[in-house]
């Protein structure tokens, strides 16, 4: 089994769709970083203009201009419930870190990475998992070396776990570079690590107002960790549901047309209609789970962490059986 | 009465053609009533056959009658919906992995991992076999003559060279059954002939139990022992190379065709079948036709040419598969 896993690391490797990800990954966390700094520098010479001050050093200042910002705001009556309770978890968070003394307005490398994966564990990710995911089978259909493969003396669903398997070294892999080039990155232009932090996490949104029951602190570190591992639960699910793709159709276009359509007319759906309580089961709308711990609003109502992993655990084990199952008794025609 | 024998030849069931001096051999190769039926339609209808250690065995058949299907079946590529199939005594439904331990194969085109180099190809293959030592690659390697270009990606080579590397990858496990599916495709004429030796030899020396198959009549008739005609899902006819030979007869053209035929009916006991008035057809030996000039000479029959009859094997595969559509 070793040996062969090796062999499809090997293949993943040699096929250098894994730099084509690398390469999108530095390009795409490059213009991230250097936005976001640009969006900072804008920031803070708006609230010096407002103020009417040159420079500002105290961050106290500014939380509270963004306080009383976000106060202004919820003073208007035609704001939507939903779009109510999303501000107000902003503002009570402004409020707790004024509170407890500390900066937010401080950038660092740390909290950038958290960012970055939070913007991206609902599409970008899944977009590069299915990039290197789609063809691991369907590619090997289309050149026909899949009969190389599955002439040796090897059973067939070994084969497939081996593919399986090189798959999630591959999602780590992709999981771990995220993470490393946007520290690096973002090292270098925001100048400071920032993990020891304290991050305020904990926020949930029930039935439209603010639950502020569970909040706890945690490092920046810490947080970073937890986002990171709710990117490998997205990367490992829709890892297994591209592999299934992969198995079903035999051309590599069609695995990857397939995977994305199905990913980003799942959004719109869940978009369109929300209020349906079918859609929460889709994939697409637990794909968010760093919302949990941001305290961001959710799109779909009543869901937890909890419940959204569930669901990512069932698609990725339903993915599987079917592959698994179509994969053993499939006739290799052409 | 060439034809006539062929109809005969055609009317006759194919357990009757199993070959009889095949001594105490064992089949490394056995199917047993195999069938496909893919939605409802039957692809292949019944097949039996099977494959002796140190024969090469051909299998021809038109596009489409049903060959590279049976191929897959043995190799488990394509499950077979009834029947038994088994390589070396074990069977490829039951026991996989055994039976796939004998068997090296090509089927179809030899595709390679294009972006991995040919030694890369060879060692990730031989990594899901086992025993098979580098110096056993290597050996493989110039066997096929592809030392040079070994290391250069297999994008880089030419159909000739992947298929080379394709026998390299079908040998190098030490398989007692060969199975090669149009195997001189994009070999040049130097390679088909070389190859043709190779795989003569190896069934020869390691008692290696070959099934080729092939649309090139010429090629399977100086290549195999035995050769099988599929058509349409089933096999309509097995026959050893040596009786094709026999077939093949001897063209006289000449005067007075009935004096000729009664001479060497009577004095070198082959059959006759007169053409024409000017030609005739005689089954006999080789060693015997300088005799036979002599004799006409001296009986005073004018001998115009006499040529050896090239096209029985195409003959026969075009009569048996005639008329016939792609399914």
């Amino acid at each position: 089994m070793y040996n062969l896993v090796g062999n499809e690391i090997l293949k993943l490797l040699m096929k250098k769709r894994l730099f084509v990800v690398f390469g999108i990954l530095l390009i795409l966390i490059g213009l991230f970083a250097y936005g976001e700094q640009y969006t900072r520098d804008r920031t803070e010479a708006r609230v010096a203009e407002q103020l009417g001050i040159d420079d500002i050093d105290d961050w106290r200042e500014i939380t509270n201009q963004q306080l009383r910002d976000l106060e202004r705001r919820l003073e208007n009556p035609f704001i939507p419930d939903e779009g109510r309770a999303s501000l107000e978890v902003r503002a009570e968070q402004l409020r707790y870190y004024l509170e407890k003394d500390i900066n937010p307005t401080t950038f660092s490398a740390g909290q950038f990475m958290s960012n970055f994966m939070e913007q991206s564990i609902f599409l970008f990710l899944p977009l590069l998992i299915i990039l290197l995911g789609a063809d691991i089978v369907s590619k090997e259909s289309t050149t026909g070396t899949i009969k190389l493969l599955m002439t040796r003396p090897v059973p067939r669903w070994k084969i497939l776990t081996s593919k399986v398997l090189a798959l999630m070294v591959l999602e780590m892999l992709v999981i771990f570079s995220m993470a490393g080039i946007s520290l690096i990155i973002a090292y270098f232009t925001f100048g400071s690590l920032g993990f020891g932090e304290p991050v305020i996490t904990g926020f949930r949104i029930v039935d439209g107002s603010l639950d502020t029951s569970n909040i706890r602190t945690v490092s920046l570190g810490v947080y970073n960790i937890m986002v990171y591992s709710m990117g490998y639960i997205v990367a490992f699910t829709i890892g297994k549901m591209a592999l299934m793709v992969s198995v079903l159709v035999k051309s590599t276009a069609a695995a990857i047309g397939i995977m994305m359509s199905s990913l980003i007319g799942g959004t719109f759906l869940s978009f369109f209609i929300g209020d349906w309580e079918l859609t929460r089961y889709l994939f697409n709308v637990n794909l968010q789970l760093t919302d949990f711990l941001s305290g961001s609003l959710q799109q779909v109502e009543g869901l937890s962490l909890g419940f959204s992993v569930a669901v990512l655990m069932a698609w990725a084990f339903g993915s599987m059986i079917i592959a698994y199952s179509v994969f053993q008794y499939k006739d290799f025609m052409d | 009465m060439n034809d006539q024998k062929i109809n005969e030849c055609k009317n006759q069931e194919s357990e009757t053609l199993e070959i009889k001096d095949r001594g105490n051999k064992d089949p490394v190769l056995e199917l047993k009533n195999v069938k496909k039926t893919i939605r409802k339609k039957d692809i292949i209808k019944g097949i039996d056959l099977s494959v002796y250690e140190g024969e090469v065995f051909g299998f021809l058949g038109p596009n489409g009658a049903g060959k590279t299907t049976t191929l897959r079946m043995i190799v488990g590529l394509i499950r077979m919906t009834e029947g038994e199939i088994t390589i070396g005594g074990y069977s490829v439904k039951k026991d996989f992995v055994k039976a796939m331990e004998n068997v090296g194969c090509i089927i179809e085109n030899p595709e390679m991992y294009d972006y991995l180099s040919g030694w890369e190809n060879l060692k990730v293959l031989a990594s899901m076999e086992t025993g098979i030592t580098k110096e056993r690659i290597k050996d493989m390697v110039s066997l096929v003559g592809l030392e040079k270009r070994i290391d250069d990606k297999v994008y880089t080579y030419s159909l000739g060279m992947k298929q080379r590397l394709g026998i390299a990858q079908a040998l190098m496990k030490r398989p007692k059954l060969l199975i090669l599916d149009e195997p001189t495709n994009g070999l040049d004429p130097a390679g088909i002939s070389e190859f043709r030796r190779l795989i003569r030899s190896l069934a020869e020396k390691e008692n290696l139990g070959v099934l080729v198959s092939s649309h090139i009549l010429a090629e399977m008739e100086m290549m195999t022992d035995r050769v099988a005609i599929i058509r349409q899902g089933s096999i309509v006819k097995v026959i050893s190379v040596d009786e094709i030979i026999k077939e093949k007869g001897i063209t006289y053209r000449l005067q007075s065709p009935e004096k000729a035929k009664i001479l060497i009916e009577q004095e070198f006991h082959g059959e006759v079948q007169i053409k024409n008035n000017m030609e005739l057809v005689a089954f006999v030996n080789e060693e015997d036709v300088p005799t036979i000039n002599q004799r006409l000479f001296s009986e005073g029959i004018a001998l115009y040419y006499v040529s050896k009859n090239q096209k029985s094997l195409e003959d026969l595969f075009l009569q048996l598969t005639a008329g016939d559509e792609i399914v």
